[in-house]
């Protein structure tokens, strides 16, 4: 079988239950990548091998007998650094916690391993999930498969990397203020932010109690729902879980979109951060072609992409410094200047502005609980421009926060972010879909009527 | 926020080792907080709530 690289979680789980597939010889593939291509792409902190090998073994003697563990029987993820993988150090990328040993798998890695995953190693994030592209800290990062001058996005930025290149056909990644959906917009791939406490958090490492969010990232959008449905679910041992009946998120995959009603929030990228022309043309082109395939196409207006900002930071900033305080105090110099300084700003909220911005939350939840009672999804951009040169730090930092995710951190709706186009220089361009709470599975519904139409499914980088 | 109001709240919050060592980025960190909550709409009720509120009966 060639290309077993680019094979889906779909089609590998599918072969592999069928003994068409030996998940040791897609596992060798997929290390003889990584040894290829990670010396460029920095997508992993720690490449398990041997242990993947050995899971791959065990997978193969139960397929061959007909023992298939779940779903993902022997088909290989990534996991990002701060989620927990028993025998494994979490370091979140940082000194800080180099060796910071894991006793047991975080709940969503039980979960994937349970569905018969093989987990291939710990990938690159930003510093504790915050701040950008370092170099300052005990590993390089990560770089874009399409162009390793361009940033990957974060900060599940490995993640991102690694599925967009071969690496591996899905990982784990978090998102407080957009870190799933950030790498998978700027890679070209996947990315979805479930409902908030629809995936446990427990054994990752927080950055922000109330917006952290577990993700699935993978090349296809069925591939998501797939993984998505291994690791939802409501965990009692995670105060921020929710106690939803798990859903069937790939049910309305290929039902087409006829009669959806899709609210189009054009006042973030034309407005509020207007967006890199060919962003903009790219999403008016998702918008006729939804409308071509039978939605409905209208447009919404939420609060600013700023205040929704201004609101995510006060509150993520002061609950990141609950954590990291103690550690900045006695070892500031253990951290990345980004990640300094991003998490020491906390230090400087006060109880009012937490209290402000938390009281505006709830509004700013009720208003896109209204919108989502005109429509059925919303539209919107993820990323405002194409990555940039990873290593000019001013357009990084320009770029960095000019985006539409945080809303639906602030709000905890579902929110899934793909790949619209190609810039000319390109670089993957990307678009966001949103639907109400616990309705993943309409949000597939629609990503997978834009992927079929665009073949988004098909592109890849053509690194080798 | 001037220069000696930031030190002062640094060190009342137990950044007096950053500030010796990393001056410059205390002070980036408290302009980047500086100026974020005047983002943010005051409610017109003074009563409104916070989000997410006190749940009781949800214990774990």
């Amino acid at each position: 079988m060639s290309d077993l690289h680019w094979m889906t979680v779909e089609a590998a789980a599918r072969a592999i239950a069928a003994k068409e597939l030996s998940p040791v010889d897609l596992t060798k593939a997929l290390l003889d990548r990584i040894e290829q291509l990670d010396p460029r792409l920095n997508a992993f902190i720690r490449v398990d091998g041997e242990a993947a090998m050995a899971a791959a073994l065990a997978a193969e003697t139960e397929a061959q007998a007909g023992r298939l563990r779940g779903p993902l029987h022997g088909v290989p993820v990534g996991i990002k650094d701060i989620i927990n993988v028993a025998g494994l150090p979490t370091t979140c990328h940082s000194k800080v916690l180099q060796d910071n040993m894991a006793t047991a798998d975080a709940v969503c890695v039980e979960k994937l391993r349970g569905a018969g995953a093989i987990v291939l190693g710990k990938l690159s994030t930003h510093e504790f999930a915050i701040g950008g592209p370092s170099f300052d800290l005990p590993w390089p990062p990560a770089r874009n498969p399409w162009n390793t001058d361009h940033h990957p996005g974060g900060s599940s930025s490995g993640s991102g990397s690694g599925v967009a290149a071969g690496l591996f056909p899905m990982a784990l990644g978090t998102d407080t203020g957009g870190s799933v959906r950030n790498p998978a917009s700027c890679c070209g791939i996947v990315g979805l932010k479930p409902t908030y406490g629809l995936v446990s958090r427990r054994g990752v490492f927080p950055l922000s109690f109330t917006l952290d969010h577990v993700g699935p990232m993978t090349r296809t959008v069925a591939d998501n729902a797939l993984m998505l449905q291994a690791i939802a679910g409501h965990d009692p041992l995670d105060p921020g879980s929710a106690a939803a009946a798990q859903g069937h998120y790939g049910a309305a995959l290929d039902r087409g979109i006829r009669g959806l009603r899709v609210g189009f929030v054009r006042h973030f990228h034309e407005i509020d951060t207007p967006a890199n022309p060919e962003v903009t043309a790219a999403l008016e082109h998702v918008a006729r072609s939804l409308q071509v395939e039978g939605a409905e196409v209208r447009d919404i207006k939420l609060p600013t992409l700023g205040e929704f900002g201004a609101v995510n930071r006060v509150i993520l900033q002061s609950e990141a410094w609950s954590i990291h305080g103690p550690w900045l105090s006695e070892r500031p110099g253990d951290y990345g200047k980004l990640g300094r300084q991003r998490l020491m700003a906390g230090a400087f909220m006060s109880a009012g502005d937490y209290m402000l911005a938390s009281r505006r939350r709830l509004q700013m939840i009720a208003e896109v609980e209204a919108a989502l009672r005109e429509v059925d999804v919303l539209l919107c951009a993820s990323s405002m421009d194409p990555a940039c040169r990873i290593e000019d730090t001013a357009e990084v930092e320009r770029t960095y926060p000019r985006q539409a995710r945080t809303p639906f951190n602030v709000t905890g709706h579902p929110a899934l972010a793909m790949m619209s186009g190609l810039s000319v220089g390109g670089m993957p361009v990307s678009v966001q879909f949103v639907g109400r709470y616990f309705d993943e599975a309409t949000v597939f519904q629609v990503a997978r009527a834009w992927e079929r139409v665009a073949g988004t499914d098909k592109k890849h980088p053509p690194i080798v | 926020m001037d220069k000696e109001a930031i030190e002062v709240l640094a060190r009342r919050s137990g950044l007096a080792r950053a500030l010796a060592e990393f001056p410059e980025d205390v002070i980036a960190a408290a302009k980047q907080a500086a100026d974020v909550a005047q983002k943010i709409k005051r409610p017109a009720d003074p009563t409104a709530e916070p989000w997410p509120p006190m749940k009781a009966g949800t214990t774990l």
